[in-house]
Order: structure tokens, then sequence, then C-alpha cells
């Protein structure tokens, strides 16, 4: 029974982590309809940016994530000028979108190779790195703090998405672009808010990556996993990537933890399909019917 | 016209190019390949330092003599980011492009084990330096002609920290966590369980996880369950470092044990305080006296701290220097012959080669335990 308990702890913890990646994936898809696969990439960046915010400028935690979050939404505006929005002007296929967000991925990862160096990098220490021990069951204090604030960051996103008249219009443009510029929408500010907003996430992503997994310049490449759990809850929708974020995680440990550790991924990936042969928009998508 | 031109221009320049190259005939190219990128670059960067550096001693020596005719050495080193499929790319370049006589490197055996044909093929020989898994110089019982080694084998490794964790830790039951994806960490923990179970010991748990994943828990907590007495670790120290912490987190507190893959500056940034008290089986103890002398040098070059695989790829210009000498002349079969029968003393210690297996013979593992931040030599350890 402990050790359930300890399984639903980590798959909890686990799946939060690619909560955090799969919102970004999703905003940003809920709008171009295209998967941003960058979006490690600007991560990463977090990671490095809180990290050197940190031990070369000798900023203290919340001023280093504050300017963390603030580099990666410039950064992710940054690859929207350059990337996406020659592709936008031109009306280019889906297919285009997705190459270009490859190369700015490879890009991102190559130029932290070629300057920074490949070396891992650990955060200096901000929390503690004992558990807290209830009963038999272990909490990290990360995952919990994690856990916490990506809560509120999203609790913010849903808030402003609702709530606002700009949200109204990212709403807006998400179900149909072209009648949203139609009706006197900025289109082009809005997809630079979806990106600045995909940044933000993505900035505190990578700041609490860094600091649980080490800085390097692979550590984008989770975002694989969190790309499937968003798929599976529902590209575009940002509930149903949390949810499939949550259940990936808990799947995952459940499998690892019961089952096999070997046969993990097959294990997992094999309930994945199943469920996108039944509900291939995911468990909580919106009807599309042009996915990428 | 003017592409015509650019054409004269260029045949000209690749002329003057060869000709330069016909000057400088007593060069001998030799290859190195590894990991400059990617998770294992701190290793492969530190190879290639060390390749550098002992080609530039040597050559500012005067060179070496092989037969009759004084050679100087010259290294191409390329990128594989540890990767098989790169690797079998690098090696066809060496080969077919550069034209080295001999190649060294590289450290990982997932990354040496897929090259023997083409070096086969192009009758190349190549000395791994790190590369410990048996199938890296013997596939289906049979010798590969052009693969060769200056370390010990898995089974070895494997049978050292199975009877140093019985015997001297006095441990009874022990649970593995290894890599599934890595023909290193499969094998290592294949002669573990094999050799515990011998003594004796029990397996309690034998878990997995995938090259490229970051967080362990599941495993873990499963292992916790298992009131194990130690735990075996065969894999690279990013992913016993970020193991090890969450071990500790989860209030894991039994010792960890791992293999050569653990040395490195990083394990003990990465891992501070978890990785406190834990074993690994090392290719040498860093304080011998026989490894001084090339640790200074190198410190004193690139104002760092050498690697492990710096000592063993010390040892593997060695060899081929050795080789070179016995063979006679520059050629690559000749070579490969000539390495068999090599004898010398290197820094990581007696290198003898074994004509049917290609492995040296003999040689001590030595045992490391970490105490506050510091590698300790604890005793050498021969299994029997």
């Amino acid at each position: 029974m402990a050790q359930f308990l300890q399984q639903i702890v980590n798959g909890l913890s686990i799946g939060s982590v690619y909560a955090l990646m799969a919102v970004g994936y999703s905003l940003v898809y809920s709008i171009m309809n295209f998967s941003n696969f960058a979006h490690g990439g600007v991560i990463m960046f977090g990671a490095y940016f809180g990290f050197f915010a940190m031990t070369l400028l000798k900023l203290p935690f919340l001023a280093a994530f504050a300017l963390s979050f603030t580099g990666t939404a410039l950064l992710a505006l940054l690859i929207e000028r350059i990337a996406y929005k020659p592709l936008r002007e031109r009306r280019a296929p889906f297919l285009y979108f997705i190459i270009s967000a490859m190369g700015a991925s490879i890009f991102l990862e190559n130029i932290v190779i070629a300057t920074i160096g490949p070396t891992f990098r650990t955060y200096p220490k901000v929390f503690s790195r004992t558990a807290i021990a209830l009963g038999s069951i272990a909490v990290g204090r990360l995952d919990l703090i994690m856990f916490f604030v990506s809560a509120i960051s999203l609790a913010l996103l849903v808030l402003f998405i609702e709530k606002t008249k700009m949200g109204k219009a990212i709403q807006a443009s998400a179900y149909n672009m072209k009648a949203a510029a139609l009706m006197g929408v900025n289109t082009d500010q809005i997809v630079m808010i979806v990106f600045i907003l995909g940044g933000i996430l993505a900035g505190i992503a990578g700041v609490f990556f860094g600091m649980k997994y080490t800085v390097y310049p692979q550590i984008g490449n989770i975002t694989t996993k969190s790309f499937v759990a968003a798929v599976f809850g529902g590209l575009g929708s940002l509930p149903g990537a949390v949810l499939g974020s949550v259940l990936l995680g808990i799947i995952e440990t459940m499998v690892a933890g019961y089952l096999s550790s070997q046969f993990r991924d097959l294990i997992a990936f094999v309930i994945l399909i199943a469920v996108l042969v039944f509900r291939p928009s995911g468990i909580m998508g919106k009807i599309s019917e042009e996915k990428a | 016209m003017r592409v015509r031109k650019m054409l004269f221009v260029m045949l000209a320049a690749l002329v003057l190019i060869s000709c330069g190259g016909t000057k400088q005939a007593d060069v001998i190219k030799v290859g190195w390949f590894g990991a400059l990128t990617g998770d294992q670059a701190v290793w492969g960067n530190n190879e290639y330092k060390t390749v550098q550096m002992l080609f530039e001693e040597m050559n500012a020596a005067g060179g070496i003599k092989v037969g009759d005719k004084t050679y100087k050495l010259e290294v191409i080193g390329y990128d594989n980011k540890g990767d098989a499929q790169e690797a079998v790319n690098v090696v066809r370049r060496l080969t077919s492009q550069d034209k080295v006589v001999a190649i060294l490197g590289p450290n990982a055996s997932g990354n040496a084990i897929p090259i023997a044909p083409i070096l086969e093929a192009a009758k190349v020989p190549d000395i791994a330096t790190v590369a410990t898994n048996p199938k890296v110089t013997v596939l289906d019982g049979k010798v590969k002609p052009y693969n060769f080694r200056v370390c010990f084998i898995d089974p070895y490794q494997g049978a050292v920290a199975a009877g140093y964790a019985y015997d001297v830790l006095g441990a009874r039951k022990a649970a593995v966590l290894y890599d599934v994806a890595d023909d290193y960490s499969q094998g290592l923990r294949e002669f573990f369980n094999q050799n515990f179970k011998a003594k004796g010991g029990q397996i309690v748990a034998d878990e997995s996880f995938k090259f490229g994943d970051v967080d362990f828990r599941p495993q873990l907590s499963k292992i916790k369950a298992s009131n194990t007495d130690i735990i075996f670790m065969p894999y690279f120290f990013k992913e016993v470092a970020l193991s090890a912490n969450q071990a500790r987190e989860l209030g894991i507190t039994q010792p960890m044990m791992g293999g050569d893959g653990w040395p490195s500056e990083q394990l003990i940034s990465m891992g501070g305080a978890a990785v406190e008290g834990c074993y690994f089986v090392n290719h040498l103890d860093y304080e011998d006296p026989d490894v001084a002398d090339y640790k200074a040098r190198y410190k004193k070059k690139y104002g760092v701290d050498t690697e492990l695989n710096g000592y063993l790829v010390h040892d593997a210009v060695l060899m081929l220097v050795e080789g070179l000498k016995i063979a006679g002349k520059v050629d690559g079969e000749a070579l490969a012959k000539a390495l068999e029968k090599v004898d010398f003393q290197g820094i990581t210690g007696h290198v003898r080669i074994d004509p049917a297996t290609h492995n040296p013979t003999g040689k001590d593992a030595a045992i490391l335990k970490i105490i506050n931040g510091q590698y300790v030599f604890q005793q050498k350890y021969a299994a029997k």
C-alpha cells in the first residue's frame, strides 16, 4: 500500500512535468494548427537563462526566475518572427511550419553546444533536497513547489483566456482565424501574444527542469513525451493537455512499478494508441480535420 | 565564363594542395572518433585532447621510427555524438577518405560494436579505449581481426562488482537498475547478476530505464520496497547522478555501486551528497604513481583535470606505437597482426594482448569509494 501511494505521488509529479510543457504545445497548436517543436529548445534556453542569472549575475532565485521567463518570451517571439511569420504570409502548407520548427529546434540545441558547451551544469541549491516524509511516503519539496507553480500559472492562463478581451480574441482566432480577422481582430498580434505566453510557460518549465534534472543542451528532449501527452489529451485543448499529461505520468509509473520497467514505454504507448484509435481527437480535443 | 574561371581556380588549388601532401609523406595519419558533443562529450574531448598532446610530444621529440624511416604522427578526429549510426559514418570517412592507418576510440561499447565490418573491409585496425562489452572484439566465439582494446571487459567488471559486494561489503540481497537501451549496461547487469547469484546472493529487484529518461522514481520506489542491501547501477554518470539524487529523496539509504561509467568530475558536482559513500569498479587508482606524470602534463597543458578516458587512450596510443614498431611498416593489415604481439607497460597496467580475444589479459580492477567528494582508493581486486 505504501508503495502504491508512493507510485501515485511519483506519477503526479512526473505528470506535472509533462503538463508544464504540454500546455505550451497546445496553446500554439490551438491558434496555428501545427506542433511547435521548437518549444523544447525554448525550454532549454529557459533553464540556461535561470542558471546563468543565478551563477554569473548572482541574482536571487525569484529575480532569476523572472529574468528567465522574460528571456524565453522574447526568444519565442523572435522564433515566430523569423521562422514562422514568413511562412504565414505566404500561406505555406502546415508541413512547412513543422519543418521550420524542427529546424529552429536543432539550431537552438546546436548553438548552445557550440557556444556554451555540452557539459552538465547544476543549479545552486534553492530548495532543500530532503523530501517531506508523510509516513513512509516521500514527497519532494521541489516537486511540491513545481506542482503549485504550474497549477497557478495554468490557472492564470485560463483566466486570461476566459476573462479578458484579448483572451476572447485568442479564442475567436483559435476557432476560426479567417473569420476573426474579418471581424477586426488583429490576428498577427494574437499570434505574437500566443507565442509570448508559450515562451513564458517554457521559461517557467525550463527553470524547474534545470533545478530538477540539471542543465544540458539536450534537456529539451523531454518534450517528446509531453508532446505525446498533449496529443493524448487532445491537441489544442488546455485542460486536455493537463489531463493527458497527468494520465501519461500515472500510466507510465504504474506500468513501471507493477508490470515491468523493461516494457514501460511499450505498454504505455500501446494504451495511448488504443485511446487514439477510439478517440482520434484525444480525450478533450477539438474536432479538426487537419492535424499536423 | 565565370563558372569556368572558378572551376579553374579550384582545380589549381586542388593541385597545389595535393602537391603539398606529397611533400610531407613521412606522416602517419591516425584516426580518432568519439563524442565531442552530447551526453558523453566530457570524455570524448578528454580523449581527443590527450591524443593531440601525446602526438605533439612525440613529434617534438623527433617522431617515431617505423622500419628504417622516421615518421611524424597526425590525428584526424571526428565527432560521432555518441551515436552508433554516426560511428559507422565517421569510420567510413576515416578509412576511405582520410586513409588512416589505424583508429583510436571510441569509448562506448555501443559505438565500437557496429564498426567492425567497415574496419575489416578497409583493413584498418581500431583500438577502443573504455569499450568493455565482450562483443567489441569477439562475436559468436570468433575474434574480430581488426578490433582491439586496452581495457578489461564487462564479464570481469561484473564479476569484480559482484564479488566485492558479496565478499567485502557483505551484501546478500542486491537490486539492479540498468539502461535497457545500452549494450554496456545490459552486459554489466547480466554478469553482475550471474556472479552474485553464483556466490549465493539474491537479486531482489531487476529494473530498467531507457536512455534519455530523467525520472527513475517509479523503479526506485520498487527497489525501496525490496529491502535490498546494495543497489547496482551500471550506467553513466549523468543518469547515475540523477537516479542517486532521486533515490536519496525517496529515502533510500543503501550504498550504491557502479562500474567504470561512473568516474567523472561531473558525477561529484551533479550527484553531491547523494553519491557519498558509494563504490565503483575502475580501471585504475588515480593516486597510483604510474599515472602521476601524465596527469600533471595534461593539467599543465589544458588547465583542467583529465578524466578516466585520458588514461586509457594514453595506453591506446602506446599500444599503437608498439604495434607500428613490431609491424615495421605503415600498413593496416601488418599493424593488425603486430597488435596481437604487443607486450608493454602502460600507465594503467601491463598490457599483453591475447590473440584469441584481442583483450589485454590480467589487468587488475581498482575499487574506489566516494568520500567527501573525492575518489578514495579502497583496494585492487581481481575476480576469481
